[in-house]
């Protein structure tokens, strides 16, 4: 018998690695002020994952390929004149979401399936999932190791990255697609609604952490990870909700880090800096 | 000794977002190791002027040559210095992440910095008063101090042309200094500078030449003859005072 044929151990599998890709991905979402974006992203590739589903063809494509065209719509929209990256995001969040579940109720069984696909089930996902996440996070940390210096100075300094000659629309589009595919890479486990935890928590847990750039990256995944493997733990000793009980260790874990920074004095030097 | 080479060439230059257009008629030159101040209101274009030197401003009509070619070719050779104040003081980069960015173009795509990257890094921190702060954060230091940095990071990419959008607002008088020497520097060492500044004073100090802007050109020339009451009260529609004859004091910018 195969280690991966238990449910448990592939739901172990799939934490750390959505755990490790969240974190990661996570450092350039909360460093940019992505997370509003990453939120929208999620309700938006919703509806891609219901039509790939309605019609049988592979989720990871369906949600893949929507998400892409909302990245897409986002920037052009966000470019236009006069037009805000907030609003565009705005809009995709709550047109996603709803055409997402005007497609679910179209058909039989609609509760059931909605909350499938918005809040996840980690300890439904099959060997094919762990592929698709594993290719995922290997596609993306090749993209941040070979153009990350590029992305921290279009994130750092739009203008200023601009002005060296970089591509800087390219760059934000290959950042807003390396987002794009680790959500959809963590909707089976965490759903739609609860994915951008594992992108934003513990990112923004890390960077309370540390100032510095580079320590973010395994800080992150290691807190994605440990919060990931924590909620399948959680879930599977007292049979409540996978995703649920892993986004409520993100945000115990934040809490936990930002009362304990605060204590340490650490919050108001910050603000010190800023006044 | 021989001719200085132009740097920059305004031809009859207009230059527009879309179709509105933000500055007409520019006309002017500069040499190698001469400084030009845009001096104007606010809203005057003086950003979009620079904008137009890097290429990101469209030329819609004549002409402007940086370094003998257009200016989205120039690139290489030129180093822009933005407002501090337009940066993210909270984003979690060092000093020395910010002046690595202006090798960035030298190290080139998938490389990481080498040795060299590191000591030209170290040296333009050097050169403005800043050594010891490698390692904080970017956003710890004063608005002075994060100017300073952005000035090494340009330095660290050895620009032939440097461009500074407003340098010395709301600075202390020790970056003020630091910043005028580090710019005496690179113009002494054959790099043109182009600095938008409010601060008639420091265009006296410390540039050759001056562009009075707003919309259009209202003078381009030597400092000495260029910043007069009559040319300033045109360019800023009046809000100019006149001082004790050759001193100006502007009310409004």
């Amino acid at each position: 018998m195969n280690w991966l044929d238990s449910t448990v151990h592939r739901a172990l599998v799939e934490a750390v690695l959505v755990g490790a890709l969240g974190g990661v991905v996570g450092v350039f979402v909360v460093a940019r002020r992505l997370p509003f974006f990453t939120m929208a992203l999620t309700h938006a590739t919703f509806p891609g994952i219901v039509v790939a589903a309605l019609l049988g063809v592979n989720i990871y494509l369906g949600g893949g390929l929507f998400g892409l065209l909302v990245v897409a719509a986002v920037l052009a929209f966000g470019r236009g004149r006069g037009q805000d990256f907030t609003t565009a995001t705005g809009i995709a969040l709550s047109g996603g979401f709803a055409l997402g579940v005007v497609l679910v109720s179209s058909q039989d069984g609609f509760t059931k399936d909605l909350a499938a696909y918005t809040v996840g089930d980690v300890l439904a996902v099959g060997t094919g999932d762990l592929v698709a996440t594993v290719s995922v996070a290997a596609g993306v940390l090749l993209v941040l190791a070979l153009v990350g210096k590029e992305l921290l100075l279009a994130a750092f300094d739009p203008v200023g990255a601009a002005a060296l000659g970089l591509p800087t629309v390219l760059l934000d589009f290959a950042l807003l697609a390396v987002v794009e595919v680790t959500v959809v890479a963590t909707v089976p486990a965490l759903g739609t609604i609860l994915a951008v935890a594992l992108i934003v928590g513990p990112a923004a847990t890390a960077r309370l952490l540390t100032d510095r750039f580079a320590p973010l990256f395994p800080l992150a995944a290691g807190i994605g990870v440990a919060c990931a493997l924590a909620g399948v733990w959680v879930s599977t000793q007292w049979n409540v909700a996978t995703g649920a009980s892993i986004a409520l260790f993100v945000g115990l874990v934040f809490g936990a880090v930002f009362l304990g920074t605060a204590v340490r004095g650490r919050a108001g030097r910050a603000a010190a800096v800023r006044a | 000794m021989s001719e200085r080479a132009p740097t920059l060439v305004l031809d009859r230059a207009s230059v527009a977002y879309g179709d509105v257009p933000v500055l007409e008629e520019l006309n002017g030159v500069v040499h190698e190791g001469e400084a030009v101040a845009l001096i104007g209101p606010n809203g005057a274009g003086k950003s979009t002027f620079i904008k137009a030197l890097l290429g990101l401003v469209p030329v819609v009509r004549g002409r402007i040559e940086v370094l003998g070619r257009p200016p989205a070719q120039a690139r290489r050779d030129v180093a822009y210095v933005p407002q501090a104040d337009t940066l993210d003081p909270d984003f979690p980069v060092s000093v020395e992440q910010v002046v690595m960015m202006g090798r960035y173009r030298r190290i080139g795509w998938l490389r990481r910095p080498s040795a060299d990257d590191r000591a030209e890094v170290a040296d333009a921190l050097e050169r403005v008063g800043l050594a010891g702060r490698a390692r904080d954060r970017f956003g710890t230091l004063s608005g002075g101090q994060r100017q300073r940095v952005l000035l090494a990071r340009a330095i660290a990419a050895k620009p032939r042309m440097l461009l500074l959008d407003e340098p010395f607002n709301g600075v202390d008088a020790v970056s003020q200094h630091a910043l005028l020497e580090a710019i005496g520097s690179l113009k002494a060492q054959g790099a043109s500078v182009v600095v938008s500044t409010h601060d008639l004073a420091i265009a006296h100090l410390a540039c050759d030449e001056v562009c009075l802007l707003n919309r259009s050109q209202f003078g381009f020339g030597p400092t000495g003859d260029v910043l007069t009451p009559e040319r300033l009260r045109a360019t800023y529609g009046g809000h100019a005072l006149e001082l004790r004859g050759d001193r100006v004091i502007v009310t409004q910018t």
